[in-house]
């Protein structure tokens, strides 16, 4: 099938992509070398490969990369500090160890981004709302809330 | 004298290694890794049959599309794989025998065009009968899933029963049975079953095989938890010297025993060393249906456990019956089989005990390594028929499994002496912490409360000469690599070893590094799995890093001219203070010293370390009796308070508590972590997963909406894990494994936790919503026993069901 470019702003930098009308924004992701968006189902249902699209979390299997023309996409990379410094929310998953695999990580930290965003003083009902479209099948999801209230005060002390 | 000093050794709580990588997403996992445009995709063509010949495949639409290269059958890739018995073909020869199996592997340019090329494989079958039922094939050998079975290679341990469908028969005879149930008060027998399970890891299958043209040698990488027994395998089923083969696995996605042994490796291999594809490498993805219809899955079972019990609640005698359903292939699956057979009167000490544990062939996918490898279903079915004993006998359950407690000292059911260990205290500790003989009043109006307790045991399940070793290397900027083939997949071993390495040279944790496994690489290792790692390889790697501490000593002595026992490495720092002096380790480790003598002495420094259990005895294949057969087991015990909505059947834990005795906790953030995790993927096996099949044998669960895992609004309200410490004799710090052993008790706990609730005893997992909106209804009625076959093609059970009882 014909490929076509499509423009993106990926993590702050203008870029274009190459690809078929059938290609999904994970798949043309991964090609052009963003990796931390991981293909867990490709079906909508793991949450691994969550990114957010004009600051709104999507699973990135379930658009197609040509939905994505013109609009801002954020992966896990993209929290990065310009010094390559981690964004409260990834230093507070590592503190907690609320990683294991790492698998779903990515996404995981892009959730708790955009529910912080949301809620910057999150009760559990709340985090567990939030999260709850990303499976984890390591940590039994306990410290990763830990961490995400922890997150939360690292962040209103930066405010 | 202890000659090093850190912070951060054995026992400290420390980050894990790699989690800033992965925090970050830049960590590069199987799929990941890139190769350019010489890469060529596979995808598999498969079954849409359980059992039948095959009569013709037609490749030619395939073959047409564009971007394929080449579509290849079975009958041109004809080799047998299996780690314990060689059971299964990565391709089917002649015959499918489950739906999902391989039937042609279409090679093509991109993802997409293999993808199309295999929906466009057409097969042809003259379909025979499907079996299912593990009861009645294991007796009924009217239908053979392998009739050539006789002719498989297979370990001497595993005892295949050629011209029956049963892959292995694991049997332990001691004392006389029948006779102490004729001595009984109580004789109590009841059943309990469970269908399969997936692993339901996050990362599917991946990995790409390339054959060099021009010598032969084939680079694997997969993400796979074993590099050396992929590479056994993959040599032994080739027929192709280990050397050639190269075995690399990059972090991998989580495994909980799926990614153990040979995966899809050898099914990549077919397209890759096809004389039309080699010198390409030839990627193989698979998707998540795919991994669900035709990767390992834990297997079912139906189990049937006697038990004679005399005036004071002590067991007499056992008699123990399990049928495993090991669908397709038994490969890995017998061995599991097995460790529930030699564990297979638990946490107990009973003097007369008959078991016989099965592995049976069915047309379904196959059944192997699982997160507790046998002791999730072998305890699945022992707690829930220790509760109901005790409830006939009318004892407190708390009660009577501490009077039968195995005490240190008493003997297995293999005649092997237990060792040292803390469950009573953990007992005591889960029943106090969960209330467990307190009735409290539901925190839910209209809602039912229970609560349940349910034991854990388990002991590595291996060979007995399963060895480890491993290599440290200081480098010449004071920091150290340290090569142990063990996979880090999550459960956080490379902590545990940085911490171990850090123990012995008195180096900060954060200037060690453990490198991901390889075979060119690293020195042997067994396997990653049984919860061995931190004990045998953790032996392997204290050993090495102690002997990298004891040339970098002898060094700086030789350099100072000062007795070796004065030098002690403190953060990092070789300091002698009699001598008044201290230095870091630099460039000298890796150069050499330039010694008072004039003459430069030393060069890298390597330290170098193995390991095998010495004295590990492989149970009698008649009796199952040995003076050790196995290293050691690691016991705990599971409290949880549950409560039930009656008008949904909806399950809620308030609370759980698990607690193991780990012996010594070398990485408590990842013991932790161990523990957390498996209790809510115990939790989440208990409550809602199972996989299904239609009476032809199809899936109906194959992906993530019909095959449910726990997400994070189903886990307790609270979870509190704790563990003890007596110390394991032959040990590197005293540890013992405990990955495993979190996701062994929590369904029974909830199990007798519902029975508590609702005076309804449920002998089926999981504890679905219907099921235990059933068993509410049953309780209205005074009913007490709820029974489903885990299968829709019941028929053929119920017969044999009549035949049990």
């Amino acid at each position: 099938m014909p490929k076509q470019p499509i423009n993106v702003v990926l993590n702050g930098k203008p870029v274009t992509l190459e690809v078929e009308p059938r290609t999904t924004l994970l798949r043309a992701l991964r090609e052009f070398g963003v990796t931390s968006v991981k293909r867990g189902c490709e079906e909508g249902e793991c949450g691994t490969c969550t990114v957010l699209l004009d600051g709104k979390l999507q699973k990135s299997c379930m658009v197609l990369a040509v939905e994505a023309e013109g609009r801002k996409v954020v992966t896990s990379e993209g929290l990065l500090g310009p010094d390559g410094e981690l964004h409260p929310v990834q230093k507070a998953f590592v503190e907690e160890g609320a990683i294991q695999c790492g698998f779903c990580t990515p996404g995981m930290v892009l959730a708790a981004v955009d529910l912080l965003n949301r809620h910057p003083d999150p009760t559990d009902e709340q985090i567990k709302e939030g999260l709850s479209g990303n499976l984890c099948r390591c940590t039994g999801y306990v410290s990763i809330i830990r961490a995400v209230h922890k997150a939360a005060a690292m962040l209103k002390e930066r405010r | 004298m202890k000659q090093t000093i850190t912070n951060d050794g054995v026992g400290k709580w420390v980050t894990r290694q790699y989690d800033v990588e992965k925090a970050a997403g830049t960590l590069q996992y199987t799929d990941d890794l890139r190769f350019g445009p010489e890469l060529l995709h596979a995808k598999a063509a498969r079954s849409t049959i359980a059992h039948g010949e095959i009569v013709s495949i037609d490749v030619s639409e395939a073959m047409k599309v564009p971007g394929v290269v080449k579509v290849i059958l079975g009958d041109q890739f004809v080799h047998r794989f299996g780690l314990y018995l060689h059971d299964r073909t990565p391709l089917a020869v002649g015959k499918v025998r489950y739906v999902g199996e391989p039937i042609a592997l279409v090679v093509a340019e991109t993802e997409e065009a293999a993808e199309e090329g295999a929906l466009k494989v057409k097969a042809k079958y003259k379909e025979l009968t499907p079996i299912f039922d593990p009861v009645k094939e294991a007796t009924d050998n009217s239908i053979l899933v392998h009739p050539e079975l006789e002719s498989y290679e297979h370990v001497p341990f595993i005892v295949p029963q050629p011209g029956t469908n049963l892959a292995n028969w694991f049997r332990i005879r001691r004392g006389d049975v029948e006779k102490a149930f004729e001595e009984s008060e109580y004789v109590v027998e009841e059943a309990v079953n469970c269908p399969q399970i997936a692993h339901g890891f996050l990362e599917p299958h991946c990995c790409i095989c390339k054959e060099d043209p021009a010598t032969g040698y084939l680079t694997i990488w997969t993400a796979a938890q074993s590099v050396f027994a992929t590479r056994e395998i993959i040599a032994a089923g080739l027929g192709y010297p280990l050397n050639k083969i190269r075995v690399i696995a990059p972090p991998i996605g989580g495994g909980f025993g799926g990614k153990a042994g040979m995966t899809i490796e050898a099914l990549c291999l077919a397209g890759a060393m096809d004389p039309d594809v080699k010198g390409r490498p030839v990627k193989l993805h698979i998707s998540r249906e795919e991994v669900m219809l035709t990767s390992w899955v834990r297997q079912g079972y139906v189990a049937r456990i006697k038990m004679g019990i005399d005036k004071d609640g002590k067991i007499l005698g056992m008699k123990n019956t399990f049928y495993f359903d090991t669908g397709v292939s038994a490969e890995y699956g017998a061995n599991p089989v097995r460790s529930a057979g030699y564990t297979s009167t638990g946490c107990y000490y009973v003097p007369n005990v008959w078991t016989d544990s099965y592995a049976v062939y069915t047309n379904k996918p196959f059944g192997g390594a699982y997160r507790g490898f046998g002791l999730p279903e072998l305890m699945g079915v022992m707690e829930t028929i220790i509760d109901i004993a005790a409830h006939k006998i009318g004892m407190d359950p708390v009660e009577f499994r501490l009077k039968n407690i195995l005490e240190p000292g008493l003997k297995t059911c293999t005649g092997m002496p237990m060792h040292n260990h803390a469950l009573p205290k953990i007992i005591e500790k889960v029943v106090d912490k969960v209330g467990i003989q307190k009735k409290e009043e539901p925190r839910r109006p209209g809602w039912k409360r229970g609560k349940g307790l349910a034991l854990a045991i388990k002991a590595p399940a291996k060979p007995a000469d399963a060895s480890s070793s491993a290599i440290v290397k200081v480098l010449g900027d004071g920091t150290v690599e340290i090569l142990a083939a063990t996979m880090d997949m999550g459960q956080g071993t490379y902590t545990s070893f940085a911490q171990m390495a850090s123990e012995e040279l008195g180096i900060p944790v954060k200037k060690i590094r453990c490198i991901y496994p390889d075979t060119n690489s690293h020195p042997y290792d067994w396997q990653t799995v049984a919860s061995r790692s931190c004990w045998a390889m953790g032996m392997a790697v204290k050993r090495a890093a102690a002997d990298a501490r004891e040339q970098i000593i002898s060094l700086y002595a030789q350099y100072w001219q000062v007795p070796p026992e004065s030098i002690v490495i403190e953060h990092g720092i070789v300091k002698c203070r009699s001598a008044g002096k201290a230095e870091p380790l630099d460039e000298r480790i890796q150069n050499g010293f330039k010694m008072p003598d004039g003459y430069y002495h030393g060069g890298p420094i390597i330290g170098t370390g193995s390991f095998v259990p010495p004295d590990v005895i492989y149970p009698d294949n008649e009796t199952g009796q040995s003076p050790k057969s196995v290293v050691h087991f690691t016991v705990g015990a599971v409290g949880i308070d549950v409560e039930v909505d009656p008008a949904t059947g909806c399950v809620e834990v308030n609370r759980v508590s698990s607690g193991y005795d780990v012996g010594k906790a070398i990485s408590p953030m990842n013991v932790r972590g161990q523990i957390e995790g498996g209790t809510v993927q115990g939790i989440s096996a208990g409550l809602m997963e199972g996989m299904y099949y239609d009476e032809k044998g199809r899936l109906l669960t194959p992906d993530f909406t019909d095959y449910k895992i726990a997400t994070i609004k189903d886990i307790p309200e609270e979870i509190d894990s704790f563990w003890e410490e007596t110390p394991e004799e032959l040990s590197p710090y005293g540890n013992r494994g405990v990955g495993e052993h979190s996701m062994i008790s929590p369904a029974p706990a909830i199990g007798n936790a519902l029975f508590n609730a609702l005076g309804v005893r449920i002998h089926t997992y999981p504890f679905s919503r219907e099921r235990v909106y059933k068993a509410v209804q049953m309780s209205k009625t005074g009913e007490e026993d709820l029974w489903d076959y885990p299968y829709v093609q019941e028929q053929n059970y119920k017969k044999a069901k009549k035949e049990w009882f």
